[in-house]
């Protein structure tokens, strides 16, 4: 994969748009098949890539075929694009979008507390296209990464400053441990000055978020942040809505979920039909640097366990009964017994019924809420902004999912779209593949 | 939290105008060394609130910078001036303190050199 063009990207300017424009088109592979094609007789390769970009060891796994191999060369959209709400309740729009919802106290904020030093140990191989977009970034630039986790690529480029920011205090005590500089905050409400930053990155933190309005004002504020000229890398869990026979191991939310999510700062509720108790393992293993014992023999189970469940479902399908999609989910986390407080986080959320305990896997079992993103979801949030322009876009080659990521250059000057269209068309270089 | 984070930062309470900078409040500042790079130093200098950032380093008790923003040519040249830079942008750390909003008085919480920016409800 190459970056032909951002090397050469070396000045702040503003004028330089022309050159940070002609950027990587990469191949955009949309691998729809997930977890529930682990079992068969085909192995995985070793740097085949598991939803959030990590690569995952399993054997007796089928070969995933990758549905259709397109090249992007994205174009800036004509007119003005809006818009559309999924959002059918306006109900929901009176409250600050900058407020938490339940649900995200609950299934993100609360979960990730309680399972930080067990997820961050999960968490270290990096995505090699977040990797090279940050080592392709000029001495001395300011990057921002919000919703930064384990601070997994804080200071991945050494000529670079970066600042972590994430809604966990545990897992920004992780960052700070390891050196790097990292502090509490929101990303929907960054703390930071406008137009300072360079680049900004957002991996794998908005399927988080349970509005469409919250995903857009993340959105809003990773292009605040950064300067005229500068970048952000969003990458988001995705899923294509016409596969049908993608069927996920993940929970959708049903009804018992609803009073939940209908705190008085709730997002909208939409009907899931499906049911699922299926889990997915949440571990990850580097073929290169080794692989936790643990996790491998608990991945192994988690498979053999899918294998035997199915006991609701008939209906394997993404869209609901009503015809809309699915999109909403919960995806467990297992912390092993071992791994768990014995008082503390884990204690006081077995008691309140937020995590439950499996004896057979040793391990409480949290719930995690996913947002998981629609086909060009990302693409039309980003549309719609008039200060972002989409250069790039691709999906993961993924055997178990997909996922999106969007390069966007902010730009002052709304005009300047039509003359990064026609940079953008002139300079159709050829497929990475 | 190192003065370049202090830099960037801003208070983002619903109806602050100018929520920079963040007034700093000392209880503990702790002093780590790291490996300079005179170029990373040259590309952020432009970058800098100089103002915002020679004040911060004096409240911190480092007193070496000079209050007025030297020209960018210095740094080509002025070795001495930039391990200074480097020292204050980079080696100070406020570990326990606040960060403290100018318009509201609202004060953030910094410890184990982990600035809270999170919000209260009725602050967003």
């Amino acid at each position: 994969m190459k970056f032909p063009s951002l090397s050469s990207f070396s000045s702040p300017s503003p004028m330089d748009h022309a050159q940070c424009l002609r950027l990587m088109v990469f191949n955009s592979l949309r691998a729809g098949r997930y977890i529930h094609r682990f079992w068969g007789t085909s192995t995985l390769s070793l740097d085949s890539f598991c939803a959030f970009g990590y690569p995952v060891i399993c054997s007796r796994m089928k070969e995933i075929k990758v549905k259709d191999a397109s090249t992007w060369c994205t174009l800036v959209p004509d007119g003005e694009p809006h818009i559309q709400s999924v959002c059918e309740d306006h109900k929901c729009s009176s409250v600050s979008v900058k407020s938490t919802p339940e649900i995200e106290k609950k299934y993100v904020h609360r979960v990730y507390d309680a399972i930080a030093p067990h997820f961050s140990s999960t968490r270290f191989a990096k995505w090699p296209k977040v990797a090279a977009f940050l080592e392709s970034l000029p001495t001395g630039s300011l990057v921002l990464d919000a919703g930064c986790g384990n601070g997994k690529y804080l200071g991945l480029n050494s000529s670079c400053y970066f600042i972590g920011c994430d809604i966990s205090p545990p897992l920004i005590k992780i960052c700070v441990d390891k050196g790097h500089e990292a502090l509490v905050a929101d990303a929907v409400n960054l703390p930071y000055r406008t137009n300072f930053g360079d680049a900004a990155i957002s991996i794998a933190v908005l399927h988080h978020l349970s509005t469409e309005n919250r995903r857009k004002k993340a959105i809003e504020e990773l292009v605040r942040v950064v300067r005229k000229g500068g970048l952000v890398l969003i990458t988001v869990w995705a899923v294509e809505q016409e596969d049908k026979s993608l069927l996920t191991k993940w929970t959708p939310l049903t009804e018992k979920h609803v009073e939940e999510w209908r705190g008085p700062r709730s997002p909208c509720v939409r009907c899931p039909s499906s049911f699922s108790l299926e889990s997915i393992p949440e571990t990850e293993e580097n073929g290169l640097s080794g692989h936790m014992k643990d996790s491998r023999e608990s991945l192994m189970e988690d498979m053999q366990q899918s294998a035997c469940l199915n006991p609701q479902n008939k209906d394997d399908s993404l869209v609901s009964k009503d015809g809309r999609s699915q999109q909403e989910y919960f995806v467990p986390w297992h912390l092993p017994y071992h791994r768990a407080e014995v008082s503390g986080a884990s204690a006081v959320a077995l008691a309140t019924g937020l995590a439950k305990k499996d004896d057979k896997k040793g391990a409480v079992v949290y719930n995690r809420y996913y947002h998981v993103f629609g086909e060009g979801e990302l693409e039309r949030l980003v549309s719609g902004m008039d200060n972002a322009v989409i250069v790039d876009k691709f999906y993961d080659k993924s055997n178990c999912g997909s996922l999106c990521t969007l390069f966007m250059v902010e730009f002052g000057f709304s005009n300047m779209k039509n003359e990064i269209k026609k940079l953008l068309v002139k300079d159709t270089s050829p497929s990475l593949k | 939290m190192r003065l370049l984070t202090h830099n960037m930062l801003s208070s983002n309470i619903k109806g602050v105008t100018n929520g920079f900078p963040l007034r700093i409040e000392v209880e503990k500042v702790v002093e780590k060394e790291v490996e300079i790079n005179h170029d990373f130093l040259r590309n952020i200098f432009p970058k800098i609130d100089w103002k915002a950032f020679s004040d911060a380093s004096r409240i911190m008790g480092y007193v070496e910078l000079p209050e007025e923003a030297p020209e960018p040519s210095v740094l080509e040249s002025d070795l001495e001036f930039l391990r200074k830079f480097h020292h204050a942008l980079l080696e100070l750390h406020l570990e326990e303190g606040a960060l403290v909003c100018p318009e509201t008085g609202r004060k953030f919480p910094v410890n184990k050199g982990i600035p809270n920016m999170l919000l209260h409800e009725d602050e967003v």
